[in-house]
């Protein structure tokens, strides 16, 4: 056992106020939005509410059409996770088992786009969008994330396909599997590491993705949260009780998935990040 | 945590410059392109559309007139570039950028570092501070851009208010208006957002230093800060350049909280090549100037990567 780990106490009290002041934005965040505009303005700003005003959540909610969002932003984050795993596993599957010519330097090819900033090629996204019909539609964004995010994801999948044992591969080989055989029934089922790291990476990015969206996104009735958020609070910058309300409701459902799997969640971010 | 891996034998760079011998197929079996086809046509295809074609398109573009949709783009050859070097804008915005990346780095890779430091000495509250901690950095920059305007608010915000709570009146300011401070305070916003993940990187990489070197420190009489010194901060060495790179590549990709915050102002002072290349694109329609600063963009990005895997290739040896 390690001497200096012995005393846990002077590392909680060095901990505690600086996790107060960093998650101080938060106590202040959810306090003001259950307290009328008249209390915002002159009540202490963490002071526990008079009357518990949970009409700023179901205004919000209504004025600034969170259902929509809601469910736009739902079906681009499915979206975006079942497309990037099922055509980003077959490809790390063929870079790291199946030998075929020009291997490495189609590798290379898939490899470049993984440092370009978005923003570095949004002008002629915008036009290829525009040119297939895919502006103002999910589907436009859906595709372009999944684009940005091919090169890590089939980095991370031949990554760890390549710590499979061939004997594995060849084995099936020899009882006549096919590869998209062998990589349903033989790799996938090993993959359960990878495949959550990828879940939840490219599920948090596009959940919290803005500048696509931005970009794309025209129409109130297609906008996912957090666009929508900043529409509403800029159209209703003086009501704070609905910005606060309004802001609540976008981060909740991700801290409370969050921490209902915390253990995966660390995990599959961080071992995928660091395999990246 | 526990199945974290920090010495992935595999990276990004670090695989570009070894590919010569990538990984599988040890037998003499080889099989055709065509085999391969199917497996990786799905991918090629949204890759080579949505990412491939506009890097492409973009470089072509920087050496055009273009201005926007639907008109005829001519060649103008380095004109665009002439005009980049003799743009004050830009040279700002370039400016700005890396001012922007050295307060991230510092801000965010810093707060991260010591957070993990002190998380790892825990043992019962470990798991509690390590989620809590981590919650700024579920939250949308775009969403962050919205919390911070009004905790940054000049007169109902929350900064300042608490600032004259504590008598401490005369450190009031308009965070957002002073073109001072205004690129710091946006990158704060950006830091407190940005932690949590180099936070937990760090906390993966303390968990693989190897405990017993921290025996032998204390048997030679090693105190804490010598520990520190002599173990935890050379065993974290390789996890230090990966999230160094990866602070960077987060902060050259900063966007969202100066758009939504301040649009690049008070006159420009928080303008990054980012946000000036949204306005040159989206609503100045100089097509050609936008594509030579996202080259610039891309180029930084590029320098970061290869910049951090040369490093890592000479620790690793």
């Amino acid at each position: 056992m390690i001497i200096s780990r012995k005393r846990e106490w002077p590392f909680v009290l060095a901990l505690t106020p600086l996790a107060l002041l960093i998650l101080g934005p938060f106590a202040w965040l959810i306090m003001s939005s259950l307290k009328s505009e008249a209390e915002i303005s002159r009540a202490d700003p963490f002071s526990v509410p008079a009357n518990a005003m949970w009409q700023n959540y179901v205004d919000a909610w209504q004025i600034g059409g969170f259902g929509t969002l809601f469910v736009n932003s739902l079906v681009n984050v499915v979206a975006v996770v079942i497309l990037t795993l099922s055509v980003c596993a077959p490809a790390g599957y063929a870079f790291s088992k199946v030998r075929f010519p020009g291997r490495e330097w189609l590798f290379t090819l898939f490899i470049v786009g993984l440092t370009i900033p978005v923003q570095a090629i949004i002008i002629p996204l915008y036009q290829v969008l525009f040119n297939l019909g895919l502006i103002n539609s999910l589907w436009g964004i859906t595709l372009a994330q999944v684009s940005s995010g091919i090169p890590f994801a089939v980095f991370l999948m031949r990554s760890f396909f390549a710590g499979v044992p061939d004997e594995l591969v060849e084995a099936a080989k020899i009882d006549g599997a096919s590869h998209p055989r062998i990589l349903v029934s033989v790799m996938l089922p090993l993959a359960t590491p990878a495949i959550s790291a990828l879940v939840v990476i490219a599920a948090l990015s596009t959940w919290n993705d803005f500048f696509l969206p931005l970009v794309v996104l025209i129409s109130p009735g297609v906008q996912t949260l957090p666009l929508g958020l900043v529409r509403f609070a800029s159209t209703y910058s003086s009501e704070y009780r609905l910005v606060f309300a309004g802001t609540v409701i976008t981060f909740v459902p991700v801290i409370v998935l969050y921490i209902l799997t915390q253990r995966r969640f660390t995990e599959g971010l961080t071992q995928g990040a660091l395999k990246g | 945590m526990s199945a974290v891996e920090t010495k992935s034998s595999t990276e990004a760079g670090e695989a570009i410059a070894r590919v010569g011998h990538a990984p599988g197929g040890r037998s003499g079996h080889r099989d055709t392109l065509g085999t391969a086809m199917p497996l990786l046509l799905p991918a090629f295809a949204i890759y080579a559309v949505f990412s491939l074609a506009p890097i492409a398109w973009t470089v072509w573009l920087s050496f055009t007139d273009s201005r926007g949709l639907n008109t005829s783009a001519q060649f103008v050859g380095l004109a665009n570039y002439q005009r980049a070097a003799l743009d004050p804008l830009a040279s700002q915005s370039l400016l700005h950028t890396l001012q922007w990346l050295a307060g991230h780095l510092v801000m965010a890779g810093g707060l991260g570092l010591v957070l993990s430091l002190l998380i790892s000495r825990l043992k019962r509250s470990r798991i509690v501070f390590r989620t809590a901690l981590f919650l700024p950095h579920l939250v949308s920059l775009a969403v962050v851009g919205v919390i911070w305007a009004n905790i940054y608010d000049p007169f109902y915000g929350l900064l300042n208010t608490m600032l004259k709570g504590a008598g401490l009146g005369w450190l009031t300011m308009g965070w957002l208006s002073d073109p001072l401070i205004v690129l710091f305070s946006v990158n704060l916003a950006s830091s407190w957002q940005g932690f949590g993940l180099y936070m937990l990187l760090f906390l993966a990489g303390l968990q693989n230093i190897d405990h017993s070197l921290y025996e032998a420190a204390e048997i030679d009489g090693a105190n804490g800060w010598q520990r520190l010194w002599y173990v935890t901060l050379p065993g974290l060495s390789e996890v230090m350049t990966f999230v160094v790179s990866l602070c960077l590549i987060n902060g050259l990709k900063g966007f969202a909280t100066v758009f939504v915050m301040t649009g690049g102002g008070p006159f420009y002072q928080s303008e990054l090549i980012t946000t000036y290349i949204y306005r040159l694109a989206f609503s100045l329609q100089d097509h050609g100037l936008a594509a030579v600063l996202c080259i610039l963009l891309s180029a930084l990005a590029i320098t970061v990567t290869v910049a951090f895997n040369q490093w890592r290739q000479r620790a690793a040896r």
